[in-house]
């Protein structure tokens, strides 16, 4: 006997549901395999020659890759079934973002872009789940970097707003085009431009990212100009 | 060797249970596995172990209740549990923590290079108390 109709919520269900089964049992292979990489690149079992090392990288490289989409799946996943937790925590939005980047300084110098920080003092902190706020800032700042052009700067900012803390990220890059301007923060989209410039993207960051945000009690928001450059910010409640 | 440590390994995936015992024995340990809950709370009784890595997701018992069962045994609560899992969610993570491992690492998030280094750590600030910490 067929299946009966699904109705567009149930299949939705199915699809999350074999996204986050399939995304549990492809972490356990890509663990071996990144441990395996990361102990022939220790030089435990012997010597690796220097054309060896490179390749191994560029092994360990794809592997982290693979990592990061599959946690990203699995979060939207997650997100689409109502099912993201958030840890609370007093945490300094500031020096997070220092964190990060200090982390990507050397991705900007590889794409020739001048990565800055500016930090207002004496921010209060703000209670939410460091960890994802640390990934919404890398995404963010990656992006920003990752999309700039020829000789470009990203400048991230943090200062107290009201009650509120300000994270902002203003960037020379491509901008973003007045047709996609109502998708960026949706699942999987990614705009032909962007794809043509950096093809390995998942579409997942910026839903990530909204949804973190909003659900941290926050905005999250953006302002471009084709060809000029985007600045990505937001904004969470001092408490 | 009279000061040899020796680390349990419970975990069902042959390739990282390969990986992980070859790793601590390289560096010196001696490595007991068990492929299921069952057969791991037998070795944990039998063969008193320094320290035991423990998954989570194992055919028969879940990592949780055999960390359970073993800190509700006098003869193992006294035996340091590091959870070396893919279940990186922090209520996963607040369970395993709450239930008496000493640590918590994530297989895709953590690298193998420094399993000895932070095996050899717990064993010497958790051989003879069970405080919960996180790396």
């Amino acid at each position: 006997m067929p299946d009966k109709q699904l109705t567009r919520e149930e299949t939705t269900g199915r699809i999350t549901e074999v996204t986050s089964i399939i995304s549990h049992q492809l972490k356990t292979p890509l663990a071996g395999i990144k441990s395996s990489l990361e102990i022939l690149l220790s030089g435990d079992l012997g010597e690796v020659s220097v054309k060896q090392r490179e390749y191994l990288a560029l092994a360990l490289d794809g592997s982290n890759k693979m990592i990061g989409l599959i946690k990203n799946l699995l979060d939207a996943s997650r997100i689409d079934e109502g099912r993201m937790q958030l840890a609370s925590t007093p945490t300094d939005i500031g020096a997070l973002a220092k964190t990060v980047v200090d982390d990507l300084v050397t991705f900007a110098q590889a794409k020739n872009t001048t990565l800055s920080i500016t930090l207002e003092e004496n921010i209060p902190k703000t209670s939410v789940d460091a960890l994802k706020i640390h990934e919404v800032i890398n995404n963010i700042v990656y992006n920003a970097i990752r999309y700039s052009k020829g000789k470009g700067t990203v400048s991230v900012g943090v200062r107290r707003d009201g009650h509120d803390v300000l994270f902002s990220c203003v960037d020379t890059g491509i901008g973003i085009g007045e047709g996609d301007r109502n998708k960026i923060f949706s699942k999987f989209y990614r705009s032909p431009h962007v794809s043509a410039l950096a093809p390995d993207g998942s579409g997942l960051g910026l839903y990530i990212s909204k949804a973190i945000i909003e659900k941290s009690g926050g905005k999250i928001w953006f302002e471009s100009e084709e060809g000029r450059g985007s600045t990505f910010s937001f904004s969470l409640p001092i408490q | 060797m009279a000061d040899q440590k020796k680390i349990l390994i419970i975990e069902d995936d042959k390739f990282l249970l390969k990986l992980y015992s070859d790793k601590l024995s390289r560096e010196g340990f001696l490595v007991s596995m068990a492929i299921s809950g069952e057969e791991g709370l037998g070795k944990v009784k039998q063969e008193k172990p320094d320290l035991v890595l423990l998954d989570v997701i194992l055919p028969q018992k879940n990592g949780f209740d055999i960390l359970g069962a073993l800190k509700l045994d006098p003869e193992t609560k006294g035996v340091p549990v590091i959870m070396l899992t893919n279940l990186g969610q922090d209520s996963d993570i607040k369970t395993g923590l709450d239930l008496g491992a000493v640590d918590y690492l994530v297989k895709t998030d953590f690298s193998i290079t420094k399993l000895p280094e932070v095996v050899r750590k717990h064993i010497a600030i958790h051989g003879a108390t069970t405080t919960p910490s996180s790396s």
